[in-house]
Parts: C-alpha cells; structure tokens; sequence
C-alpha cells in the first residue's frame, strides 16, 4: 500500500491550532467517527420516520394517482387526444420529459462512475444517492416513452419476441436502438447501484431485527466482509465504472439520434449527440446538487456526511459543464445558421421569433447566465438553498432547451401549409404524477437503503489522515488500491 | 307478377355491374317497391365481396350529374361519376361524394310524424293529405318544391292542374344567389326566348367572366370544371385565357390568369366599356355601346383605363372570346341591365352559337319547356298570401324555405298563417320542425325519379334516378303519397304510382331516334334508363341564339345599395357545403377551398381594413345592416376589397341535425327585400356595418396560421 | 449474403435510375382546388371524421389535402392549389425509422404501405415525413348509426393510437390486378383509379403505370412542366407535378 502526501487547500493557513480544526469541520473524510457511531447514525436515518414523511408520502401518492393511474388511464382508454400531440408536433411533452428524465438519470452515474474511475474523493458520501435518482429518473423516463405511444398495450412488440409470423423488431429504427440502449442502461446503473450496497445492506442486517433484518439478509447476498469479497467487490466496481462509462455516452447520444438522423431541419445536426451527453449532464448534476440539498435538509445526520465542500465541488462542476453546453450550443447554432437552408432558417427564427421564443430566451438565461452568474461566487456555491435554486433553474433551462427542441422544432417543417402549433394537455398531469413518483420512490428508498455508502465513507476517512509536518498540519492520503 | 318484389328480384332486374354494361332485355316490369328482405339468403348471383353498382341521378344540387353508387349487399358503400352521363362524364364534386352520408345520416326522420313528434302509420298520413288536398279550395294550396327540374316537379304540376291550384314554385337558395332568373329574363330579352345558357368555356380562347363562379357552384360547377380544364390544357400548345372580375379572390378567381377586385355593381358599367373599347379597337362602330362611358365605368370598377384597354385588346384580338355573367352580377338593383351587358360581348365577339361561345341549352327531353325558378319577387308574393291567410296548405319539398328564404321576407312569420303545413323532408330541418306534418320522402339514393338539366350537357339529357338501396326507413315517395290521396278524394291522376308516371312520361323517348340507348319497348327501355343513369342524345342538341342586341344603345343604371353601411357584403354560396351540405359531417369538414376553414362560418376581411378597424383573426364582429345582424369570426383575407367583406352562405341552421344546428350564422339574415329588374334579389348590393364585440372565437382552419403568411405578421 | 425472406425491407432498395410502379401526375394548372378529391378519399377509405375542435388543432384525418399558400399582398395577391398526399416515395424516410416495421415498403407494388395492426404508435414515420401527409388516430372517432353503413369492407377500420395515410387506393389496384388475372391480362391503362383521380373533376389528378412509357401518367410526367416535390431530398417521390401557368395578377 503506498502513501502519498498531498496537500489540500487551506494547507498554508497560519494559525495552525485553528486550522486543523477547520480543516476537520470542513472536510468529511479529515472528520472520523467511531465505525459503530457512524453505523448508528446511518441505521438511524432509515428509521425514525415521523408522521410528516407519512404526509408528505401520501400526498405523493396520490399525485401518482391522479397522474400516472387516473390521467393515463383515462389517455390509454380514449386515445392521445387528450395530450396536446398534433399534426404536425406529433411529439410533445411525453418525449420532452422522456429525454428531461435521461437526463437527470445521467448525473447520477456520471458523478459515481467517472468520478470513481478519477478517483474524485469528495464523491464518497453521496454516490449512493446520484445512483438512486439515476434508477428512479429512469423509471420516470419509461413511464413518458410508454405514455407516448398510441397503442402502449403493445409495447412489447418492440421486444425481440419469438413469435408465430417471425416478425422481428426494426433494428435500422433509432427507436429500436434507443430501446435497447435504455434498457442496458437501466440493467448496468442498477447493478451499479446494487453492487456497493452490498456492505452496507450486511452492515444494516447486522444492526436490525424483524423484516428489516430478513429484508437485508437477502439483499445482502450473504455478505461477511472477507478480504477475498472485498477484492472482489472491488474488481466489480472497477470494471462497472469503466464499462458504465460507455453506456452513459453511448445512451444519451442515441436518444440524440432520435432527432439527429431524422429528416427534418433543425434536427438534422451532427453534433447533437455530445450536444446531449453535455446536455443531460448539465441537468443531472444540477439535479443531484438539489437532491442533495433535500436529503441534507429532511434526513436525520445527513448534515454530517453532506457538507458545504460537496456543494462547492459540485458547484465547479456546474459551471464547467455550463460552459461547456453553451460551447454545443453556440456549435450547434452557428453552423445550422450560418448553412442559410430555408427551412432552417424559418426554424431557427421561429425559435426566437415565434410563439415560444420567451422558452428559448429562458432556456439560454437558465442555462448560461444563471450558473455563470452564480457559480464563480464560492459563498453561493457553499449556500445550500442557493445551490439548490440554481439546480432548479438549470433543470428549468435544460426542460426548456428539450421543448424547444421537440415540439417548437416539430412546428416547422417543409410544407409551410401545415405549420402547426402545440398546446400541452393531459402531459401536465402525467408530468406531475412522475415527479410525485419519483420522490415518492426516493423517500421510500431513503426508509429501505442506506442513502450514504458507510463503507465508502469509512474507506475515505482511513485513507485521510492530518500530519504534523513541523507546526503545518498536512493532509495525507492513502492510496487503498 | 306482383307489385311486392323482393330485394333480389329487384337487383336482377334494374341493377347491373357498371363495370360490364350488359344489356338486359325481356326481363318483365321492373319493380315499383322496393321491400327489405334479410340475406340470409344470398342471391345467387351476389358474391361475397363482389359489389354491384347502380346508376343514379346526383341531388346534392340542381346540377342533375349522374351517379354510379356502389353497393354491396343491400348497402351503398361509394358513390361514383356516371361516366356515360353527359354532364359530368364520370366525375363529381365534394358534395356528390359525401351523398351517402345523406342517405345514412343519423339525424333521418324515420317516419311520418306529426307536429308533436307522434309516429303516424302511412296509411292515415294518406288519410291527410288527401284531407288536406279536398279540404281547402284549389287556390289555397301551395306547392313549394325544390331548384331541380325533376319528375316531382312536373307531378306536382299534374297535380296543381287536376285540383286547380297554381303551379308549383321551384326555388333554391342557389338559384337565387346565382340570379338563374335574371339569366333567363336577359336570354329572353336578347335571344327572343328565354332559356338557360351553355357557355362552351372549353373551346374560348379568352374568358371574361364576370364574378361566374363556375369551378365552384354555379349552375353545373362539374361540367364547366371541365369545360375549363379542356379550356386549359385540353389542346396541345394552346392554353386558354380566363380573365375574373369579383370583388375577392374566389376558387374561380385563383384560377384566373387576371384577376380583378371590381366594385360590386359595377360588372355590367365594365361590360359595356369593354365593348366599346373593343369595338373601338376592331374599328367597328357599334350602336350599342355609342352612349357609354368608359371613364365613369372604370371610375366605378376601381380600374385604369389603361388596363381596360390593355383588355379590350386581349378581348377583341381573340378569335374565340367569351364572356360568362356570373351571379353576384346579377343580383343587383341593375342585374338585368348587366347581365344583357355581359352577354352582349359575346355579340360582338360574334360567338353566339360558335365554337367556343354561348349557346341555348337543349331542350329537355321530357316536359321540354323553359321552367323557370321562381324570383324573389314570385315567392314575396307567396309569403303575402300566406300571411294573409290566403294559402290555407302548403306542400313542400325538397326544400327548406324558412332558411334559404332570406328572412327580410319574413317567410317563416307567414308560415304560422298557413294552417297545413305539409313537408316532405328527409331531415328535421328548419322547416320541416314548423310543419304541421312531416311525410319524409326517400332520399335521393332511396328513389326513382329522372331530372332535366339547367346547363351543364350539350347533348339533350334526362338523367335517371333509381333506388341504390332499399328504403333505410319507413319513408314512401312523395309522388305516391300524392297519387294515393289524389285517388282517395276522388280526383284519381292516371298514374297507378310514381313508377307508372315516370314511364309515362319516358315511353315517348323509347320511340326517338338518335338515343344513346333505344329499345323496341318500354320495358326494356326502362331497365336501360336505369342501367344508364338516364337517357340522352349522340349528338349536341344546343341552340344557336341569334341577337341584335348590339343595333340598340345599351345602358346601364348605376348599381343602388341597401343600407348605409361602409362595407359591402359580398355573400356567396360555400363551394363545398352549397345550399343543404351543413348536416353531412365529411363536408362540414372537408375544408372550404379558399380560406380552409372547416365547421362554422367566417367573415373575410381584407387586412389592411381589419387594421384600421383593430382586427385580428378570429375576433367575433357584428355584421349589422338593417335588416339583421349576425356575429361571426374574422377571417384575414389577403385577397379582398378593402372595402368588401365576404362570408359564405350554408350554415348557420337552428334545425337540420345535429352536424348543421347551431353552428355557424346565415349571411341571408342580413338581406333586405330588393329585388333587381327581373325580380331576382337584389343581395349584392348591400352594406354593411363592422360592430367589434370583443370577443374571439377560434375558426378551424386546414391552414397552418404562420405558415402560409409568416409568423412576423402574427 | 443470402437474404433472409422473414425480415422485410426497411427500404426499397432503389438502384439508380430504376423507376417505381403506380404514379400519379398532378396537373396543377387545372386543378380547381375544388376538394372533391378529399372528400371522394375519406368516402372511399373510411376516413372518419373528427369535429370542430380536433380539426382546428391539426387533428383532421385527411389524407388528401389542398394546399394554398399566399404569395404578394393585395392587390398583387396570388395563388394556387396544390393537392398532396403521400408522395409513395421510393426511398420513404418513413420507413426504416419505424420500431415495429408497421412502415414498410411493398416490394410488389413499390408502394409504402402502413400496416395498421403492427403500428404501436410512436408517431416517428409521421415526424420523419417531409410531406406531413400521415395522420394519426388520436381518438377512436365517433360513427354515429347508422353512418356505419357506409364503410367500405376492402378498407381496414382503424383503431386510436394507429398512423394511417394515402395509400394510392391499393385496395382498388389488387381488385384490378385480381379481374386482370382471372381474364388472363393485365391491367390496362386507365383501369385502376384510386378515389382522388376518379372523382377529380377537372381531370387534374392521372394515375397509372409510371414503368410503363405509354401510360398516360408516363406522358404527362415526362411534359417539361413536371417537377417533384422536395426533390432536393431524394426521397424519390411517385408522384409528378405539373406546374401551373396560372399567375393572378391585378392592373
């Protein structure tokens, strides 16, 4: 096991007494607990429920009614003319959340897995929860795709079924690849998420008793903590974090190829499959600063494992990425503008011009001046709630960017006769009854799942150590690999 | 054999699959009733998915097209042209298309009822007609039939004559938004007799048509759809130049070469000083046009003299030049004097009975005299009499006068005179819920019948209805209800029904020569005229006019306008639902051709006026004249008068189904009482008043609303 | 590589210069705009009605439409109609986006047809439809007793969540293929005319044999005033129009 030392900021403070506490207060993994206490208080997140949870769940749970059982049923039974889908928008908002949902499912991986495979230490305390919303934000994304098809009791005629007419899926459809490429995401981020729970699940069978015991006892798949699981452990996380990885790309720049290699201005550009990766990122960690800002807020001992550095990092973050779409952006823009194609243009002004330019106009300001406006103040980025608001924006600005994208582009086409128009209907409830969902399952998840890997945590703070170099404390770390 | 045959004998008889054309002979007399029998039994020749097809006559309006209808087992599935038909040679319009959804509409009156809705048995509705029919003196009833020149209504005139009563009016909304009157009445003044006109627009050159909206309902719009196309593209290397005055952009319009936004009323001042400048331009000095000034008619046409001269060159440079009066023209204080004026340039492009001119219709082959519609004036009569107590029975058919009869007549008032009202109506319009007695007659897919034509055939046409399906309902034909109480009150007609006066009325045909079918008896003639949808001559039968309308000076007043609004209303019939199409769902929604809108009523408004008046698309206004008002949507038309606004008539039902009621407004709510030289109305000439209401109600358009102006403007 | 006959064709495989099979020539100098086409098609293939509200919001079912589209302003305001349907492109950018290969190609008779009991409804042929002529089942519209009636039986009755457009009357060309088969012929020219082209009243809509040179639909394509629609694209339409020469103009 080698050590290196390296140092970390605030390494040149002068009053040394202080600043080794303020380098335990500020940093996580510089600030150990005993492993029984942190154990205690991670088995004490999930229980302890009080009866607001159970309000608030049920409140949730009948948006989810409302909206995914009463409001789709009723669409399933009479058809999607209750949606706002026409011609010639014949994609709305179900599709606009669908890719809205993708990408907030890839923060939770691209944080975990690339931040693993860099060996980004601030990720420790809260890969668990990137990589619950990833699970969740994707059976969100599967809920829009179903309500969007006509026939949705159909659905598995897009399963490579044997069949008695050996009729077969249509591999050349983007539709066809998007299915597949979802599904193996959704199979890979689950067993991602799975895979490290594994401890921690064997950790909570040990401190429980009744269901949640035979509950752990099962998931745990046995676990005992032997140097050979840990190694294999391990080498499954490895290679999970570099195959993941692809498959993160590989999905979002094929839900870009839904549009990219159709026939239609505007949509026809070879750049929207980074454009997207970009994209969903910049939604996805936006979104993960909030969910951390509500698990920080609502969890028991979460303000603990959840501090101000994690925001501050996942700030820079932010603002890298907003740079880096608005590059995409501006990329995506010029070279479609400047190509002078009539019926781009007619769209590209439409864009700004047209009935929906206030969206364009708000996706630029959500998506470019808030976060630069913002994120370059380290007292904002350490501000909980104001990260919070500016996740929010963002994911209001990438929302939008989706709506422009979808239904303002599918308005304009080449038969200027059938310029269409779109006026959203039963894909409001729909939405909300997702959003319902998806925390709904959060904050189930958050009563069954420890929402902070103890173990990585614990990992993390054996490998930080302070050390006196003369009167300079020195943060040290030890490479556990 | 008896008098009940069934279904399958009846298809033996009279149908035959269009396709194979064979001729039936010796089979015996065809059926008169038509009786439902189940198919459990299937015919022997009747195979699963094989279809038979049966000729009929089209009476979606007076054009008189033939039909092929295709059914199949005892169902008509698709109406088809009736490419032996000399008027429309295999095609139809939107309307005929959509018959079906007539025949199975699902507002049908199913059966004979009385005022409160009671279901009466056929038997006693007889009993009340015949009733009606002894009761009353002869010149107390009333018979009120529809604009087709059909057997009913040369019945109905067999039966006015037996009982003494006045002969029955034709009348049709059409027939009074195309002035047809005021044609005939021109014709009789020019030509010495009056007849319906045939403009042989296939064979101009150069076509002025002043405000003719031929492409889309006037008079036969199938067969001069394809009088113009030949027009067009008929001859290798030579096209045909149309030439359109109107005050908007019509279907007609846009197919124009030329088109020019005149002042309504001021056709025929255009008329004559295009004569004069073309005579001018020939070197001739015509009598006609010796008084006539060009200045003050292209001051009121809103044209440069330039330009009437420029066309007065195209004009009079042609050898094969036409001139077509429409009818807005014509339904103007001065239609009469425009309507001669118009049909003078065919004069002096001496084409009258030339190739590619103006011709007499044929005369019919049955009852073969000029029967002309009823003027405004004629039915303004009627309505004096009827509120006076008069008319004591009123008969109508195939009709609905409470909302084609403009309501300035105030025909629906007098109707509560009437103390019998009879209707005859397949469907619970707005006349037929204020009669007395509703007796529906078949549709016309269910019946026998043949029609004459207005215009449309060159050759000498009677085209022949028969029954596509039996009876859907519990409806009986009209003419047999008439005939059965005719008989019971003792004034027998020598018909034994309404097939036996068909075939009386056919069998001198079955001896002519020269037929396009021709039998040794009338049997077999019969199931030849059903076979063929009618029966018609080989060769043309038009009538060459003679004329010296050009030796006598030519005048014509300026146009007087109702009301004292700054607009002028400018009404035509909608191409696509015409007079009666509001309760068929498909034509409500096919959409109309120039605005695309489909389910309601618009008005058209040029922009530039619907700026100065704070207009927007679909902002409800009020349409005030004296008369009435209407609200209705704005509709931006890049291609209107500035000082014209437009709206089509056919909807705006408070009955009629409920595809038709309560949707849209009726512009004729709006006419007043004028009525031209000929007794025509005067509509056209109306202004109107621009109220803002404030409100808005969104229009259906076809249209993308940016796409086909640009989204800048919206 | 042998083929394997239980996979259709995403796309027709359309070697250069190798033509389609039925076609049609749209004469725009004589069409009148008079929608007679449109109505003929919704009798003909059971194309139901949607109300007011629907069509107003692009929900009509037309499978035939007439486009106009302005050009100048008043008075030199002009014009002209232009009916479109699916254009049976040879190489259909409908088809190989479809999922359940409910957009497929007919090998037999070059056309694109839709079937209607494979679609589930993604609506992707319809977005990657250049013409916008397909039309979905947004509801199961209503048929109100006794307009049933009327339903043609060689036409499927399509269901909600179902695309659906033009399909060049297939039903009418194998009722002629069949009655050409059983007299031992084939089909003459002029024969099969799908509702639209038989209703038309101006004669402005030929259909035909476009592979065979002396069809009337051959000639009339091959005039020097036939041009495509988007041709740029190569989506190799069948359909052919022919300009107008109609130019409203005022003063």
């Amino acid at each position: 096991m080698s050590v290196m030392a390296k140092p970390l900021a605030h390494a040149h403070g002068h009053e040394e007494h202080d600043h080794e506490a303020e380098l335990r207060k500020e940093h996580l993994l510089l600030d150990p607990k005993p492993r029984g206490e942190m154990n205690a208080m991670v088995m004490d997140m999930m229980g302890g429920t009080t009866w607001k949870f159970w309000v608030v769940a049920a409140i949730m749970g009948a948006l989810v009614l409302w909206g995914l059982v009463y409001s789709w049923g009723i669409m399933i039974a009479q058809g999607l003319g209750l949606a706002g889908v026409n011609q010639p928008v014949y994609w709305g908002l179900f599709l606009v959340h669908t890719v809205f949902w993708i990408g907030i499912s890839h923060a939770g991986t691209f944080v975990s897995a690339l931040l693993r495979v860099f060996k980004a230490e601030f990720r420790r305390p809260f890969t668990r929860a990137a990589e619950l919303m990833t699970t969740f934000s994707l059976a969100q994304a599967a809920v829009m795709i179903f309500a969007h098809m006509g026939r949705v009791w159909l659905a598995y005629w897009m399963f490579p079924l044997p069949n008695q007419r050996q009729l077969w899926p249509n591999f050349h459809s983007p539709l066809m690849w998007d299915f597949l490429a979802i599904n193996t995401y959704l199979l890979s981020s689950t067993m991602y998420l799975f895979l490290p729970l594994i401890p921690d699940l064997a950790m909570a069978r040990d401190r429980s008793t009744g269901w949640r015991r035979k509950l752990y006892s099962i998931l745990a798949l046995g676990w005992r903590g032997t140097e050979g699981e840990w190694t294999h452990l391990r080498h499954a996380l490895n290679i999970f974090a570099f195959a993941i990885l692809p498959i993160m790309f590989s999905v979002h720049t094929i839900v870009s190829w839904d549009f990219a290699v159709a026939m239609r201005p505007g949509w026809s550009s070879t750049i929207f499959g980074p454009y997207f990766v970009v994209g969903a990122i910049h939604s996805g960690v936006a979104a993960v600063g909030m969910v951390l800002v509500a698990v920080r807020a609502f969890i028991k001992n979460m303000d603990y494992f959840i501090r101000p550095e994690h925001f501050d990092a996942l700030g820079k973050l932010m603002l890298i990425i907003s740079m880096a779409w608005a590059y995409f952006f501006f990329n995506d823009f010029m070279v479609q503008w400047y190509g002078g194609d009539r019926w781009t243009d007619e769209l590209l002004h439409f864009h700004e011009a047209g009935k929906w330019g206030w969206i364009w106009f708000l996706m630029l300001i959500c998506n470019i001046a808030v976060p630069w406006l913002t994120l370059w103040n380290k007292t904002i980025r350490r501000t909980p709630w104001a990260m919070f608001i500016i996740g929010l924006l963002i994911n209001v600005g990438m929302w939008a960017e989706r709506f422009i994208i979808v239904p303002v582009s599918l308005a304009i086409n080449r038969m200027p006769f059938r310029w269409g128009d779109y006026e959203p209907g039963v894909e409001v409830p729909i939405f909300i009854g997702s959003v319902a969902f998806f925390i709904l399952l959060y904050m189930l998840a958050s009563r069954i799942l420890p929402l902070v890997p103890v173990w990585e945590v614990q990992e993390g703070q054996m490998a930080h150590s302070i050390r006196k170099y003369g009167k300079e404390p020195v943060v040290t770390v030890s490479d556990l690999e | 054999m008896s008098e009940n045959i069934s279904r399958r004998d009846f298809i033996k008889l009279a149908g035959v699959t269009a396709a194979t054309a064979a001729v039936l002979t010796g089979c015996g007399p065809a059926s008169r009733y038509v009786v439902r029998e189940p198919y459990t039994k299937m015919p022997e020749y009747t195979y699963n998915g094989q279809s038979t097809y049966y000729a009929t006559t089209c009476r979606e309006c007076a054009a008189g097209c033939g039909l092929v209808v295709r059914t199949m087992q005892g169902r008509a599935l698709k109406v088809e042209g009736n490419k032996y038909n000399p008027t429309n040679l295999g095609k139809t319009c939107a309307r005929g298309q959509a018959a079906l959804q007539g025949l199975y509409n699902p507002d049908r009156i199913q059966n004979p009822v009385n005022q409160k809705g009671e279901e009466m048995d056929w038997d006693t509705a007889i009993g009340v007609v015949a009733e009606t029919l002894g009761k009353y003196q002869p010149d107390e009833i009333a018979f009120l039939t529809g604009l087709a020149p059909d057997h009913l209504f040369d019945l109905f005139g067999e039966v006015a004559k037996t009982f003494g009563a006045p002969a029955p009016l034709r009348y049709g909304a059409l027939g009074m938004f195309e002035a047809r009157a005021t044609l005939g009445e021109a014709a009789r003044a020019l030509f010495g007799q009056p007849n319906n006109l045939f403009f042989d627009l296939a064979g101009a050159e150069v076509t002025f048509s002043f405000g003719a909206n031929f492409l889309e309902t006037w008079v036969s719009p199938v067969a001069y759809t394809r009088g113009f196309a030949k027009m067009r593209q008929g001859t290798p290397g030579k096209r045909g130049y149309l030439v359109h005055f109107e005050p908007r952009l019509s279907q007609t319009a846009i197919k124009a070469d030329e088109w020019f936004a005149i002042k309504p009323g001021s056709e025929g001042l255009l008329a004559l000083a295009l004569g004069k400048l073309t005579a001018e331009h020939q070197g001739k000095v015509i009598a006609a046009y010796e008084g006539v000034d060009v200045e003050a008619a292209a001051e009121a046409a809103g044209l440069e003299i330039s330009t009437l001269e420029r066309l007065a060159r195209i004009f009079g440079n042609s050898r094969h030049a036409l001139a077509i009066p429409g009818g807005a023209p014509l339904a103007q204080s001065n239609g009469l004097d425009s309507a001669k004026a118009i049909l003078s340039l065919n004069a002096l492009a001496g084409n009258l009975g030339q190739p590619g001119g103006v011709f007499l219709t044929p005369a019919a082959p049955v009852n073969d005299g000029y029967h002309r519609p009823a003027t405004v004036r004629e039915l303004a009569l009627l309505v004096e009499k009827m509120a006076s107590g008069q008319i004591k029975a009123l008969f109508v058919h195939g009709v609905n006068p409470v909302f084609e009869i403009p309501a300035a007549l105030g025909f629906s008032a007098a109707l509560d005179k009437v103390e019998t009202v009879i209707s005859f109506a397949s469907f619970p319009d707005e006349t037929a819920v204020r009669a007395d007695y509703i007796f529906p007659d078949h549709t016309g897919l269910e019946s026998w019948g043949y029609q004459r034509l207005a215009s449309g055939a060159k050759e000498s046409t009677l085209s022949g209805a028969q029954p596509v399906v039996a009876p859907f309902y519990n409806t009986r034909a009209t003419a047999d209800v008439i005939l059965a109480a005719a008989e019971r009150i003792g004034k027998p007609l020598p018909y034994k029904d309404e097939v036996a006066f068909i075939q009386s009325k056919i069998e001198s045909l079955v001896t002519t020569e020269g037929g396009f079918h021709a039998a040794p008896e009338i049997n077999t003639f019969w199931a030849q005229f059903q076979q063929f949808g009618g029966w018609w001559t080989n060769d043309e039968k038009l009538g060459s006019p003679t004329s010296a309308v050009l030796d006598r000076p030519l005048a014509v007043r300026p146009a007087e306008y109702q009301g004292n609004g700054e607009y002028h209303l400018f009404t035509y019939v909608s191409p696509i639902l015409g007079e009666a199409g509001a309760n068929k769902p498909w034509l409500q929604e096919v959409p109309d051709p120039t605005t695309t809108v489909m389910w309601n009523t618009w008005v058209e408004i040029n922009p530039k006026t619907a700026e100065t008046l704070g207009l927007h698309d679909d902002d409800v206004v009020r349409i005030v004249s004296p008369f009435g008002a209407v609200e209705v949507s704005v509709y931006l038309y890049p291609a209107i008068r500035p000082d014209v606004i437009a709206m089509p008539f056919g909807q705006g039902h408070a009955a009629y189904g409920r595809y038709a009621e309560g949707r849209g407004v009726n512009p004729a709510d709006l006419f007043g009482g004028a009525v031209n030289d000929a007794g025509d109305l005067a509509y056209a000439g109306l202004k109107v008043k621009i109220e803002k209401t404030g409100q808005k109600k969104q229009l259906s358009r076809l249209e993308s609303r940016i796409g086909v102006y640009g989204y800048e403007e919206h | 590589m042998a083929k394997n006959h239980n996979i259709p064709e995403y796309k027709a495989e359309w070697k250069a210069g190798e033509e389609g099979k039925w076609g049609m020539a749209i004469d725009m100098d004589i069409c009148t705009g008079c929608n007679a086409c449109v109505a003929a098609c919704a009798m003909e293939n059971n194309i139901p009605f949607v109300g007011e509200e629907d069509a107003g919001y692009g929900r009509g079912m037309h499978w035939i439409r007439i486009e106009r589209l302005w050009e100048g302003k008043y008075p030199e305001v002009k014009t002209e109609f232009q009916p479109v349907m699916c254009q049976q492109c040879g190489s259909a950018p409908c088809e190989p986006v479809c999922p359940v290969f409910a957009s497929v190609h007919s090998q037999a008779e070059k056309l694109n047809v839709q079937v209607y009991n494979r679609c589930v409804g993604t609506r992707y042929c319809a977005n990657n439809c250049p013409y916008v002529v397909r039309t979905f089942n947004w509801r199961d519209y209503d048929r109100p007793e006794p307009l049933n009636n009327q339903l043609n039986p060689d036409v499927t009755v399509r269901q909600r969540g179902v695309m659906e457009k033009c399909t060049f009357c297939v039903q009418r060309i194998h009722k002629a293929q069949d009655q050409a088969k059983s007299e031992g012929r084939e089909v003459f020219d002029g024969e099969v005319q799908p509702a639209c082209a038989q209703a038309c009243p101006a004669d402005a809509i030929v259909f035909g044999r476009i592979d065979d040179p002396e069809s009337r639909v051959s000639k009339l394509a091959k005039q020097g005033r036939g041009y495509k629609l988007l041709e740029d694209l190569n989506t190799l339409p069948q359909v052919t129009y022919l300009k107008g020469g109609s130019h409203v103009r005022n003063g």
